[in-house]
């Protein structure tokens, strides 16, 4: 048993791929028509190939439902791991990005989050020791 | 840009006011003004936030929920039309068939032929991602295939 693909609810397939390959940097690793939606995964560029993130549609009501409520509350819904956090705040927010948290310290984390404009928050950390 | 606590309190605010059908439809300036923004920041954050513009948002949801009803098909296309708060007809599905790629007649017949039941919408319209991944091509797994040339 290998954790080798995980995803993402996001509110629009065309404008997640956008954001996630162009804004943040992932690479599209595939994008497949399945009946009326895609299957779209990204790999990051600085991570092992072999990991894939699916952006999936949100469509099912109950799966917006959650995604909405979750992003009322503040609460980010996935997390990157970073090795320059502080530089990474200001390329994306050059590129237009909004933060609800800048960089701030938290125990053995330096933490911020940014919203993915595709109806989730996102929290970026950089562990202390590196 | 950073937004603050309340800022990012107001935004999720006025995404729920742009869900809202109401007569008549507020404007842009009325929902900033109802959450204490000005239209200019309004629009700008909204659209870093959530990566369209609120007159777009709400544009968005009133076809998807348009979709919704076509898929259920207990009521015709002008009442659906009416329903998300259009009043042309003409304009609906011009802007239906524009976002969608069918004219909602054509919509709700396809998406009603792919229904299992009376009154049910069908799974296809509504899927979670994992179990889209039975129905992709083997190369969606494998390790790119190598010709012996290159190995």
């Amino acid at each position: 048993m290998r954790i080798k693909l995980t995803s993402i609810m996001v509110d629009d397939q065309d404008k997640g791929l956008r954001f996630y390959t162009e804004i943040l940097g992932f690479k599209k690793k595939h994008d497949i028509p399945v009946g009326e939606y895609r299957w779209i995964t990204v790999t990051s560029p600085e991570g092992p190939d072999e990991v894939e993130l699916a952006l999936e549609p949100n469509a099912n009501p109950a799966g917006k439902a959650f995604q909405e409520a979750m992003f009322s509350q503040g609460i980010p819904i996935a997390a990157f791991e970073v090795s320059d956090i502080a530089g990474e705040f200001a390329r994306l927010t050059a590129r237009g990005v909004a933060f609800t948290r800048q960089p701030a310290p938290a125990g053995p984390v330096t933490i911020a989050v940014f919203a993915d404009t595709c109806g989730n928050l996102i929290q970026l950390y950089q562990p202390n020791t590196r | 840009m950073l937004l603050r606590h309340d800022g990012f309190g107001r935004l999720c605010r006025a995404r729920d006011l742009l869900r809202e059908l109401r007569d008549p439809s507020p404007s842009i300036a009325d929902l900033a003004r109802e959450v204490q923004m000005s239209p200019f920041h309004f629009i700008r954050q909204f659209e870093a936030v959530f990566g369209v513009t609120p007159h777009q948002f709400r544009i968005q949801t009133r076809l998807d929920i348009a979709k919704h009803l076509l898929a259920m098909g207990h009521q015709s296309v002008t009442d659906v039309c009416m329903e998300v708060g259009f009043s042309s007809l003409g304009s609906f599905s011009a802007l239906f068939t524009k976002r969608v790629g069918e004219a909602p007649s054509a919509y709700r017949r396809r998406v009603r032929a792919m229904a299992q039941g009376p009154g049910a919408v069908a799974a296809d319209l509504t899927p979670g991602c994992l179990p889209l991944m039975g129905r992709l091509p083997p190369s969606a797994f494998g390790r790119p295939v190598r010709s012996f040339r290159e190995a």
